[in-house]
Protein backbone atom coordinates (compact mmCIF):
# COMPACT_ATOMS: atom_id res chain seq x y z
CA UNK A 1 0.00 0.00 0.00
CA UNK A 2 1.39 3.41 -0.99
CA UNK A 3 1.04 5.98 1.95
CA UNK A 4 1.51 10.10 0.73
CA UNK A 5 4.38 11.05 0.08
CA UNK A 6 5.75 12.80 3.02
CA UNK A 7 5.41 10.04 5.78
CA UNK A 8 2.79 10.32 8.21
CA UNK A 9 4.41 10.99 11.99
CA UNK A 10 2.26 9.35 14.69
CA UNK A 11 2.40 9.47 18.71
CA UNK A 12 2.15 6.79 20.49
CA UNK A 13 1.10 6.94 24.06
CA UNK A 14 1.32 3.96 26.00
CA UNK A 15 2.29 3.34 29.46
CA UNK A 16 3.74 -0.16 29.20
CA UNK A 17 7.50 0.26 27.47
CA UNK A 18 7.01 -2.82 26.00
CA UNK A 19 3.83 -2.29 23.91
CA UNK A 20 5.38 1.08 22.98
CA UNK A 21 9.02 -0.17 21.87
CA UNK A 22 7.41 -3.23 19.98
CA UNK A 23 4.70 -0.97 18.25
CA UNK A 24 6.60 1.56 17.08
CA UNK A 25 9.61 -0.46 14.61
CA UNK A 26 6.18 -2.37 13.69
CA UNK A 27 4.94 0.99 12.48
CA UNK A 28 8.34 2.56 11.32
CA UNK A 29 8.47 -0.61 8.77
CA UNK A 30 4.84 0.42 7.37
CA UNK A 31 6.14 3.81 6.45
CA UNK A 32 5.44 5.84 9.38
CA UNK A 33 7.36 7.81 11.65
CA UNK A 34 7.02 7.11 14.96
CA UNK A 35 7.43 9.16 18.58
CA UNK A 36 6.82 7.20 21.48
CA UNK A 37 5.37 9.09 25.04
CA UNK A 38 4.85 7.12 28.27
CA UNK A 39 2.15 8.97 29.86
CA UNK A 40 -0.48 11.72 29.67
CA UNK A 41 1.62 14.54 30.52
CA UNK A 42 4.39 14.11 28.18
CA UNK A 43 1.86 13.26 25.87
CA UNK A 44 0.58 16.67 25.81
CA UNK A 45 4.42 18.21 25.46
CA UNK A 46 5.34 15.88 22.42
CA UNK A 47 2.35 16.90 20.81
CA UNK A 48 2.90 20.81 21.76
CA UNK A 49 6.34 20.59 20.37
CA UNK A 50 6.30 18.12 17.68
CA UNK A 51 2.38 18.39 16.83
CA UNK A 52 2.24 14.71 14.87
CA UNK A 53 -0.42 14.29 12.60
CA UNK A 54 -1.97 11.21 14.11
CA UNK A 55 -2.10 9.98 17.86
CA UNK A 56 -2.67 6.84 19.02
CA UNK A 57 -3.80 6.97 22.77
CA UNK A 58 -3.92 4.47 25.52
CA UNK A 59 -6.86 5.40 27.88
CA UNK A 60 -5.75 3.66 31.00
CA UNK A 61 -2.50 5.56 31.79
CA UNK A 62 -1.08 6.79 35.68
CA UNK A 63 -1.17 10.47 36.22
CA UNK A 64 -2.79 11.72 33.21
CA UNK A 65 -4.95 9.20 31.53
CA UNK A 66 -5.96 9.34 27.96
CA UNK A 67 -9.38 10.66 27.88
CA UNK A 68 -8.19 13.67 29.53
CA UNK A 69 -5.44 14.34 26.91
CA UNK A 70 -8.06 13.65 24.33
CA UNK A 71 -10.08 16.08 26.24
CA UNK A 72 -7.69 18.98 26.88
CA UNK A 73 -6.47 18.48 22.96
CA UNK A 74 -10.31 19.17 21.92
CA UNK A 75 -10.58 22.19 24.35
CA UNK A 76 -7.77 23.84 22.93
CA UNK A 77 -9.37 23.54 19.57
CA UNK A 78 -6.54 20.82 18.29
CA UNK A 79 -8.41 18.25 16.37
CA UNK A 80 -5.18 15.98 15.31
CA UNK A 81 -7.24 12.47 14.73
CA UNK A 82 -6.67 10.09 18.16
CA UNK A 83 -7.43 6.77 17.93
CA UNK A 84 -7.65 5.30 21.72
CA UNK A 85 -6.70 2.21 23.12
CA UNK A 86 -9.74 0.91 25.07
CA UNK A 87 -8.99 -1.25 27.78
CA UNK A 88 -12.53 -1.90 29.67
CA UNK A 89 -15.16 -3.45 27.36
CA UNK A 90 -17.58 -1.01 29.51
CA UNK A 91 -20.10 0.22 26.23
CA UNK A 92 -20.10 3.48 28.48
CA UNK A 93 -16.30 4.00 27.63
CA UNK A 94 -17.34 3.43 23.98
CA UNK A 95 -19.79 5.58 23.75
CA UNK A 96 -17.54 8.39 25.49
CA UNK A 97 -14.91 7.70 23.30
CA UNK A 98 -17.28 9.05 20.41
CA UNK A 99 -18.64 11.74 22.59
CA UNK A 100 -15.11 13.08 23.20
CA UNK A 101 -13.91 13.49 19.59
CA UNK A 102 -11.89 10.33 19.29
CA UNK A 103 -11.47 9.36 15.38
CA UNK A 104 -11.50 5.80 16.13
CA UNK A 105 -10.50 2.97 18.82
CA UNK A 106 -9.58 0.06 19.41
CA UNK A 107 -9.92 -2.66 22.45
CA UNK A 108 -6.72 -4.68 23.40
CA UNK A 109 -5.67 -7.22 22.87
CA UNK A 110 -5.52 -6.40 19.15
CA UNK A 111 -3.60 -7.45 16.52
CA UNK A 112 -0.49 -4.84 15.39
CA UNK A 113 -2.49 -5.24 11.85
CA UNK A 114 -5.69 -4.38 13.69
CA UNK A 115 -3.84 -1.04 14.53
CA UNK A 116 -2.25 -0.48 11.55
CA UNK A 117 -5.39 -0.76 9.15
CA UNK A 118 -7.07 1.63 11.49
CA UNK A 119 -4.62 4.29 11.63
CA UNK A 120 -4.54 4.18 7.66
CA UNK A 121 -8.30 4.41 7.64
CA UNK A 122 -7.99 6.94 10.09
CA UNK A 123 -5.56 8.87 7.72
CA UNK A 124 -7.68 8.70 4.88
CA UNK A 125 -10.62 10.39 6.17
CA UNK A 126 -8.82 12.73 8.16
CA UNK A 127 -9.63 16.21 7.07
CA UNK A 128 -8.68 19.69 8.32
CA UNK A 129 -10.97 20.83 10.90
CA UNK A 130 -13.26 19.62 13.93
CA UNK A 131 -14.14 15.57 12.92
CA UNK A 132 -17.37 14.46 12.65
CA UNK A 133 -16.83 12.22 16.02
CA UNK A 134 -16.57 15.16 18.05
CA UNK A 135 -19.67 16.45 16.72
CA UNK A 136 -23.02 16.11 18.39
CA UNK A 137 -25.34 16.21 15.41
CA UNK A 138 -24.80 14.57 11.94
CA UNK A 139 -26.78 15.09 8.90
CA UNK A 140 -27.03 13.34 5.85
CA UNK A 141 -29.64 14.95 3.36
CA UNK A 142 -33.20 14.20 5.37
CA UNK A 143 -31.48 11.94 7.74
CA UNK A 144 -30.72 13.33 10.95
CA UNK A 145 -29.08 11.60 14.06
CA UNK A 146 -28.83 13.52 17.29
CA UNK A 147 -25.74 11.65 19.20
CA UNK A 148 -26.56 12.73 22.80
CA UNK A 149 -30.14 12.36 23.03
CA UNK A 150 -29.86 9.29 20.92
CA UNK A 151 -32.50 9.88 18.40
CA UNK A 152 -32.64 9.56 14.72
CA UNK A 153 -35.15 11.46 12.25
CA UNK A 154 -35.83 11.51 8.56
CA UNK A 155 -37.56 14.38 6.87
CA UNK A 156 -38.19 15.78 10.98
CA UNK A 157 -39.94 12.81 11.52
CA UNK A 158 -38.50 11.19 14.64
CA UNK A 159 -37.63 7.23 13.81
CA UNK A 160 -38.02 4.73 16.41
CA UNK A 161 -35.08 2.28 16.75
CA UNK A 162 -33.46 0.04 19.36
CA UNK A 163 -30.51 1.20 21.21
CA UNK A 164 -28.24 -0.83 19.29
CA UNK A 165 -29.36 0.15 15.74
CA UNK A 166 -28.92 3.33 16.54
CA UNK A 167 -25.47 2.86 17.94
CA UNK A 168 -24.69 1.15 13.91
CA UNK A 169 -26.15 4.10 12.52
CA UNK A 170 -23.97 6.26 14.59
CA UNK A 171 -20.74 4.47 13.05
CA UNK A 172 -21.77 4.07 9.84
CA UNK A 173 -22.43 7.72 9.68
CA UNK A 174 -18.99 8.42 11.41
CA UNK A 175 -17.47 7.07 8.72
CA UNK A 176 -19.08 7.68 5.67
CA UNK A 177 -18.08 5.54 2.74
CA UNK A 178 -15.52 3.22 4.28
CA UNK A 179 -16.23 -0.06 4.20
CA UNK A 180 -17.26 -1.11 7.76
CA UNK A 181 -16.81 -5.38 8.04
CA UNK A 182 -19.14 -7.02 10.37
CA UNK A 183 -16.47 -7.69 12.28
CA UNK A 184 -15.64 -4.17 12.98
CA UNK A 185 -19.08 -3.12 14.13
CA UNK A 186 -19.32 -5.78 16.25
CA UNK A 187 -16.36 -4.84 18.19
CA UNK A 188 -17.49 -1.25 17.92
CA UNK A 189 -21.16 -1.24 18.31
CA UNK A 190 -21.28 -4.16 20.23
CA UNK A 191 -17.81 -4.59 22.27
CA UNK A 192 -17.49 -8.39 21.49
CA UNK A 193 -17.59 -11.05 19.15
CA UNK A 194 -20.70 -13.10 19.16
CA UNK A 195 -21.36 -16.95 17.79
CA UNK A 196 -23.37 -16.34 14.11
CA UNK A 197 -21.92 -12.37 14.51
CA UNK A 198 -23.02 -11.87 11.21
CA UNK A 199 -26.66 -12.61 11.73
CA UNK A 200 -26.44 -10.38 15.02
CA UNK A 201 -25.20 -7.33 12.27
CA UNK A 202 -27.71 -8.28 9.62
CA UNK A 203 -30.44 -8.17 11.79
CA UNK A 204 -29.71 -4.55 12.98
CA UNK A 205 -29.25 -3.29 9.13
CA UNK A 206 -32.04 -4.58 7.72
CA UNK A 207 -34.23 -2.98 11.02
CA UNK A 208 -32.35 0.36 9.62
CA UNK A 209 -33.09 0.00 6.28
CA UNK A 210 -36.92 -0.74 7.38
CA UNK A 211 -37.10 2.15 9.54
CA UNK A 212 -34.71 4.35 7.05
CA UNK A 213 -37.07 3.09 4.09
CA UNK A 214 -33.95 2.51 2.57
CA UNK A 215 -34.45 0.23 -0.27
CA UNK A 216 -31.92 -2.64 -0.79
CA UNK A 217 -31.41 -2.17 -4.54
CA UNK A 218 -30.78 1.70 -4.78
CA UNK A 219 -30.01 2.49 -1.25
CA UNK A 220 -29.76 6.22 -0.44
CA UNK A 221 -27.90 5.60 3.02
CA UNK A 222 -26.69 2.16 3.54
CA UNK A 223 -24.99 -0.09 0.73
CA UNK A 224 -24.04 -3.82 1.32
CA UNK A 225 -20.80 -4.73 -0.27
CA UNK A 226 -21.36 -8.17 -0.30
CA UNK A 227 -17.97 -10.26 1.07
CA UNK A 228 -17.17 -7.37 2.52
CA UNK A 229 -19.71 -5.59 4.64
CA UNK A 230 -21.33 -2.34 5.06
CA UNK A 231 -20.59 1.58 4.00
CA UNK A 232 -22.57 4.44 4.62
CA UNK A 233 -23.18 6.29 1.49
CA UNK A 234 -23.96 9.85 1.08
CA UNK A 235 -22.08 12.92 2.04
CA UNK A 236 -22.09 13.35 6.07
CA UNK A 237 -21.70 16.73 7.59
CA UNK A 238 -22.13 18.37 11.04
CA UNK A 239 -25.06 20.25 12.19
CA UNK A 240 -24.17 23.36 14.68
CA UNK B 1 -25.75 -40.63 46.78
CA UNK B 2 -25.64 -40.80 50.29
CA UNK B 3 -29.07 -39.45 50.88
CA UNK B 4 -30.62 -42.57 48.93
CA UNK B 5 -29.78 -44.32 51.66
CA UNK B 6 -32.39 -42.81 54.13
CA UNK B 7 -35.58 -43.96 51.72
CA UNK B 8 -34.51 -47.73 53.51
CA UNK B 9 -34.01 -46.47 56.76
CA UNK B 10 -37.42 -47.19 58.33
CA UNK B 11 -37.77 -50.95 56.43
CA UNK B 12 -34.30 -51.13 58.12
CA UNK B 13 -34.69 -50.22 61.11
CA UNK B 14 -37.84 -52.31 61.73
CA UNK B 15 -36.27 -55.06 60.54
CA UNK B 16 -33.41 -54.44 63.04
CA UNK B 17 -35.92 -54.29 65.68
CA UNK B 18 -38.24 -57.35 64.66
CA UNK B 19 -35.00 -59.22 64.59
CA UNK B 20 -34.48 -58.40 68.20
CA UNK B 21 -37.68 -59.10 69.32
CA UNK B 22 -38.27 -62.72 67.86
CA UNK B 23 -33.99 -63.79 68.97
CA UNK B 24 -35.92 -62.63 72.13
CA UNK B 25 -32.32 -60.11 72.78
CA UNK B 26 -35.38 -57.42 73.75
CA UNK B 27 -38.71 -57.90 75.48
CA UNK B 28 -40.98 -58.80 73.21
CA UNK B 29 -44.45 -58.00 75.07
CA UNK B 30 -47.07 -59.14 73.87
CA UNK B 31 -49.79 -57.08 72.85
CA UNK B 32 -53.56 -58.24 72.13
CA UNK B 33 -55.52 -56.44 70.27
CA UNK B 34 -59.03 -56.78 69.04
CA UNK B 35 -60.08 -54.76 65.55
CA UNK B 36 -62.18 -54.26 62.81
CA UNK B 37 -61.01 -55.03 59.34
CA UNK B 38 -62.03 -51.53 58.51
CA UNK B 39 -59.80 -49.82 61.07
CA UNK B 40 -57.03 -52.37 60.39
CA UNK B 41 -56.51 -51.54 56.68
CA UNK B 42 -57.19 -47.74 57.30
CA UNK B 43 -53.89 -47.97 59.75
CA UNK B 44 -52.03 -50.40 57.49
CA UNK B 45 -53.32 -47.48 54.25
CA UNK B 46 -51.72 -44.90 56.39
CA UNK B 47 -48.49 -46.01 56.68
CA UNK B 48 -47.88 -47.04 53.08
CA UNK B 49 -48.86 -43.48 52.28
CA UNK B 50 -46.46 -42.20 54.80
CA UNK B 51 -43.72 -44.10 54.05
CA UNK B 52 -44.32 -43.31 50.52
CA UNK B 53 -44.32 -39.63 51.35
CA UNK B 54 -41.10 -39.82 53.11
CA UNK B 55 -39.68 -41.92 50.78
CA UNK B 56 -40.74 -39.39 47.58
CA UNK B 57 -39.20 -36.70 49.51
CA UNK B 58 -35.42 -38.11 50.15
CA UNK B 59 -35.89 -39.20 46.63
CA UNK B 60 -36.52 -35.44 44.92
CA UNK B 61 -34.45 -34.19 47.53
CA UNK B 62 -30.90 -36.91 46.57
CA UNK B 63 -31.81 -36.06 43.02
CA UNK B 64 -29.30 -34.40 41.51
CA UNK B 65 -30.84 -30.97 40.95
CA UNK B 66 -29.27 -28.15 41.47
CA UNK B 67 -30.12 -24.39 40.99
CA UNK B 68 -26.76 -22.61 39.73
CA UNK B 69 -26.46 -18.91 41.29
CA UNK B 70 -24.36 -16.32 42.33
CA UNK B 71 -27.04 -15.68 44.73
CA UNK B 72 -25.90 -18.33 46.67
CA UNK B 73 -22.35 -16.49 47.42
CA UNK B 74 -22.85 -12.92 49.74
CA UNK B 75 -23.19 -9.44 47.44
CA UNK B 76 -19.97 -9.02 48.52
CA UNK B 77 -18.14 -11.81 47.56
CA UNK B 78 -20.05 -11.72 44.11
CA UNK B 79 -18.18 -7.80 43.79
CA UNK B 80 -14.91 -9.02 45.16
CA UNK B 81 -15.05 -11.76 42.33
CA UNK B 82 -16.06 -8.87 39.97
CA UNK B 83 -12.98 -7.28 40.75
CA UNK B 84 -10.48 -9.24 40.62
CA UNK B 85 -11.47 -10.40 37.38
CA UNK B 86 -11.42 -7.04 36.31
CA UNK B 87 -7.90 -6.51 37.27
CA UNK B 88 -6.83 -9.77 35.68
CA UNK B 89 -8.51 -9.09 32.85
CA UNK B 90 -6.58 -5.61 32.54
CA UNK B 91 -3.58 -7.32 33.09
CA UNK B 92 -3.95 -10.28 30.54
CA UNK B 93 -4.92 -7.41 27.82
CA UNK B 94 -1.79 -5.68 28.51
CA UNK B 95 0.03 -8.52 27.96
CA UNK B 96 -1.52 -10.14 25.53
CA UNK B 97 -1.40 -6.55 23.29
CA UNK B 98 2.41 -6.80 24.10
CA UNK B 99 3.26 -10.51 23.51
CA UNK B 100 1.66 -9.79 20.17
CA UNK B 101 2.94 -6.41 19.59
CA UNK B 102 6.46 -8.64 20.01
CA UNK B 103 5.55 -11.48 17.99
CA UNK B 104 4.97 -9.35 14.72
CA UNK B 105 8.46 -8.22 15.11
CA UNK B 106 10.47 -11.27 15.01
CA UNK B 107 12.55 -11.94 11.90
CA UNK B 108 11.22 -13.60 8.96
CA UNK B 109 13.52 -17.04 9.32
CA UNK B 110 12.63 -17.31 12.77
CA UNK B 111 11.27 -20.73 13.79
CA UNK B 112 7.96 -20.69 11.78
CA UNK B 113 6.64 -23.72 13.83
CA UNK B 114 7.35 -22.63 17.17
CA UNK B 115 5.89 -19.03 16.12
CA UNK B 116 3.15 -20.28 15.13
CA UNK B 117 2.57 -22.25 18.01
CA UNK B 118 2.85 -18.98 20.33
CA UNK B 119 0.61 -16.99 18.09
CA UNK B 120 -2.36 -20.10 18.45
CA UNK B 121 -1.48 -20.50 22.12
CA UNK B 122 -1.99 -16.00 22.08
CA UNK B 123 -5.05 -16.10 20.54
CA UNK B 124 -6.34 -18.43 22.60
CA UNK B 125 -5.46 -16.21 25.83
CA UNK B 126 -7.07 -13.14 24.04
CA UNK B 127 -9.95 -15.78 23.26
CA UNK B 128 -10.11 -15.71 27.26
CA UNK B 129 -9.39 -12.42 27.78
CA UNK B 130 -12.20 -11.56 25.54
CA UNK B 131 -14.62 -13.58 27.49
CA UNK B 132 -13.69 -12.51 30.75
CA UNK B 133 -14.29 -8.68 29.80
CA UNK B 134 -17.82 -10.17 28.40
CA UNK B 135 -18.48 -11.40 31.55
CA UNK B 136 -17.68 -8.23 33.65
CA UNK B 137 -19.42 -6.08 30.64
CA UNK B 138 -22.58 -8.00 31.13
CA UNK B 139 -22.71 -7.26 34.88
CA UNK B 140 -22.77 -3.77 34.31
CA UNK B 141 -24.30 -3.12 30.69
CA UNK B 142 -27.61 -1.79 30.47
CA UNK B 143 -29.84 -4.56 28.70
CA UNK B 144 -32.14 -3.80 25.91
CA UNK B 145 -36.16 -4.61 26.46
CA UNK B 146 -37.08 -5.31 23.05
CA UNK B 147 -39.59 -8.07 22.22
CA UNK B 148 -37.86 -11.18 21.58
CA UNK B 149 -39.10 -13.95 19.88
CA UNK B 150 -37.39 -16.79 21.20
CA UNK B 151 -39.08 -19.84 19.01
CA UNK B 152 -37.48 -17.74 15.59
CA UNK B 153 -34.30 -17.55 18.09
CA UNK B 154 -33.86 -21.17 18.80
CA UNK B 155 -35.23 -22.43 15.04
CA UNK B 156 -32.44 -20.18 13.67
CA UNK B 157 -30.04 -21.46 16.53
CA UNK B 158 -30.96 -25.31 15.86
CA UNK B 159 -30.37 -24.56 11.93
CA UNK B 160 -26.58 -23.01 12.74
CA UNK B 161 -26.45 -26.55 14.98
CA UNK B 162 -27.76 -28.81 12.19
CA UNK B 163 -24.42 -27.81 9.98
CA UNK B 164 -22.01 -28.50 12.40
CA UNK B 165 -20.01 -31.30 11.48
CA UNK B 166 -20.98 -33.25 14.27
CA UNK B 167 -24.69 -32.55 14.52
CA UNK B 168 -24.63 -35.32 11.74
CA UNK B 169 -24.15 -37.90 14.50
CA UNK B 170 -26.20 -36.72 17.15
CA UNK B 171 -30.04 -36.79 17.21
CA UNK B 172 -30.88 -32.69 17.51
CA UNK B 173 -34.33 -32.20 17.77
CA UNK B 174 -36.50 -28.82 18.87
CA UNK B 175 -40.01 -28.93 20.27
CA UNK B 176 -42.02 -25.70 19.93
CA UNK B 177 -45.90 -25.18 20.96
CA UNK B 178 -47.72 -24.07 18.64
CA UNK B 179 -51.45 -25.18 19.85
CA UNK B 180 -53.33 -23.22 20.99
CA UNK B 181 -51.30 -20.26 20.41
CA UNK B 182 -47.62 -19.94 19.87
CA UNK B 183 -44.69 -19.76 22.45
CA UNK B 184 -45.06 -15.98 23.69
CA UNK B 185 -41.39 -13.61 23.62
CA UNK B 186 -39.90 -12.56 26.17
CA UNK B 187 -38.29 -8.88 26.45
CA UNK B 188 -34.69 -8.59 26.66
CA UNK B 189 -31.68 -8.30 24.38
CA UNK B 190 -31.82 -10.36 21.25
CA UNK B 191 -28.47 -10.53 21.03
CA UNK B 192 -27.12 -11.44 24.43
CA UNK B 193 -30.39 -14.34 24.48
CA UNK B 194 -29.02 -15.64 21.35
CA UNK B 195 -25.51 -16.15 22.76
CA UNK B 196 -27.02 -17.95 25.97
CA UNK B 197 -29.03 -20.13 23.82
CA UNK B 198 -26.18 -20.83 21.52
CA UNK B 199 -23.65 -22.17 24.46
CA UNK B 200 -26.46 -23.95 25.89
CA UNK B 201 -26.58 -25.86 22.81
CA UNK B 202 -23.11 -25.71 21.90
CA UNK B 203 -22.11 -27.44 25.60
CA UNK B 204 -24.82 -30.49 24.30
CA UNK B 205 -23.19 -30.57 21.46
CA UNK B 206 -19.71 -30.90 22.83
CA UNK B 207 -20.19 -33.25 25.25
CA UNK B 208 -22.32 -35.80 23.68
CA UNK B 209 -20.80 -38.50 21.60
CA UNK B 210 -22.16 -40.24 18.75
CA UNK B 211 -26.13 -41.48 18.78
CA UNK B 212 -26.78 -39.11 21.62
CA UNK B 213 -29.55 -37.22 21.81
CA UNK B 214 -30.44 -33.92 22.32
CA UNK B 215 -34.05 -32.93 22.64
CA UNK B 216 -34.73 -28.69 22.72
CA UNK B 217 -38.19 -28.04 24.18
CA UNK B 218 -39.62 -24.81 25.10
CA UNK B 219 -43.04 -24.17 27.12
CA UNK B 220 -45.21 -21.35 28.87
CA UNK B 221 -45.40 -21.98 32.41
CA UNK B 222 -47.50 -19.86 33.59
CA UNK B 223 -45.71 -15.88 33.13
CA UNK B 224 -42.71 -17.75 32.44
CA UNK B 225 -41.06 -19.02 29.50
CA UNK B 226 -38.85 -21.75 30.21
CA UNK B 227 -36.14 -23.61 27.59
CA UNK B 228 -34.87 -27.03 28.42
CA UNK B 229 -32.00 -28.13 26.17
CA UNK B 230 -31.78 -32.18 27.39
CA UNK B 231 -29.21 -34.45 26.23
CA UNK B 232 -28.26 -38.53 26.76
CA UNK B 233 -24.57 -36.80 27.14
CA UNK B 234 -22.20 -38.18 29.99
CA UNK B 235 -23.66 -36.48 32.54
CA UNK B 236 -22.14 -34.40 35.31
CA UNK B 237 -20.79 -35.72 38.49
CA UNK B 238 -22.74 -34.88 41.75
CA UNK B 239 -19.92 -33.10 43.22
CA UNK B 240 -19.72 -31.07 40.07
CA UNK B 241 -22.99 -29.91 39.80
CA UNK B 242 -23.06 -26.87 41.57
CA UNK B 243 -20.06 -25.46 40.75
CA UNK B 244 -20.73 -25.52 37.19
CA UNK B 245 -21.54 -22.21 36.95
CA UNK B 246 -17.79 -20.94 38.27
CA UNK B 247 -15.98 -18.48 36.45
CA UNK B 248 -13.04 -21.30 34.67
CA UNK B 249 -14.79 -24.35 36.05
CA UNK B 250 -13.76 -27.33 34.51
CA UNK B 251 -15.93 -30.44 35.29
CA UNK B 252 -14.49 -33.87 35.69
CA UNK B 253 -15.70 -35.18 32.18
CA UNK B 254 -14.68 -31.80 30.47
CA UNK B 255 -11.04 -32.09 30.92
CA UNK B 256 -10.89 -33.49 26.75
CA UNK B 257 -13.24 -31.01 25.59
CA UNK B 258 -12.33 -27.97 24.08
CA UNK B 259 -13.64 -24.92 25.94
CA UNK B 260 -12.32 -22.08 28.14
CA UNK B 261 -14.65 -22.51 31.27
CA UNK B 262 -16.56 -19.11 30.71
CA UNK B 263 -19.45 -20.39 28.89
CA UNK B 264 -22.14 -21.67 31.32
CA UNK B 265 -21.11 -18.59 33.61
CA UNK B 266 -21.90 -16.64 30.60
CA UNK B 267 -25.22 -17.95 30.53
CA UNK B 268 -26.04 -17.71 33.86
CA UNK B 269 -24.79 -14.14 33.43
CA UNK B 270 -27.01 -13.65 30.86
CA UNK B 271 -30.02 -15.50 32.39
CA UNK B 272 -29.79 -13.47 35.64
CA UNK B 273 -29.82 -10.19 34.10
CA UNK B 274 -33.03 -11.20 31.93
CA UNK B 275 -34.43 -11.68 35.58
CA UNK B 276 -34.67 -15.74 34.86
CA UNK B 277 -33.58 -18.57 36.70
CA UNK B 278 -31.11 -21.52 35.40
CA UNK B 279 -31.43 -25.35 36.49
CA UNK B 280 -29.59 -28.14 36.11
CA UNK B 281 -30.50 -31.46 36.45
CA UNK B 282 -28.25 -34.47 35.49
CA UNK B 283 -27.11 -38.12 35.73
CA UNK B 284 -23.93 -39.83 35.84
CA UNK B 285 -24.28 -41.65 32.66
CA UNK B 286 -27.66 -40.43 31.49
CA UNK B 287 -27.82 -36.98 30.27
CA UNK B 288 -28.38 -33.85 31.65
CA UNK B 289 -31.02 -31.01 31.17
CA UNK B 290 -30.32 -27.44 31.83
CA UNK B 291 -33.85 -25.52 32.24
CA UNK B 292 -33.61 -21.64 31.77
CA UNK B 293 -36.52 -20.17 32.60
CA UNK B 294 -37.20 -16.48 31.70
CA UNK B 295 -40.86 -14.04 32.72
CA UNK B 296 -42.42 -13.50 29.23
CA UNK B 297 -43.22 -10.41 27.76
CA UNK B 298 -46.23 -8.15 29.30
CA UNK B 299 -48.98 -8.18 26.49
CA UNK B 300 -48.55 -4.92 24.86
CA UNK B 301 -44.99 -4.73 25.99
CA UNK B 302 -43.07 -3.10 23.08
Amino acid sequence: MVEEQTPCRILLVDDQPIIASNLAPYLERSGFIVTVAADGEAALRAIEDASPDLIVLDVLMPRLDGREVLRRLRKSGNWTPVILLTQVGDPTERAGALDEGADDYLNKPFEPYELLARIRAVIRRSRSGKPLAACRRLRCGPLELDRLTRRAALRGKEVTLTAKALSVLEYLMLHPNEVCTRERLLDAVWGWDYPAATRAVDVRIAELRRALNDDTDSPRFLETLIGQGYSFIGRVEAVS
Amino acid sequence: MKRFGLVLLPAGLALVIGILWQQGWLPNPIIYTRTDAGSLIFLLGLAISLMWAAGRAIWSLAWNRCELGLAQLGEEQVALRRRFIRRLDHELKNRLTAIRAALINLPQDSNSRVVGEMRTEVDRLAVLSTDLRKLVDLETRPIEQEVVDLAALLTELIGMAQQRPEASSRHLELTLPRVPWPLPPVAGDRDLLFLALHNLIDNSLKFCRPGDMIEIRTFEDGPFITVEVADTGPGVHPEDLPHLGEELFRGRITQEVEGGGLGLALVQTIVQRHAGTMRIRSRLGQGTVVAVRFPAARQGHA
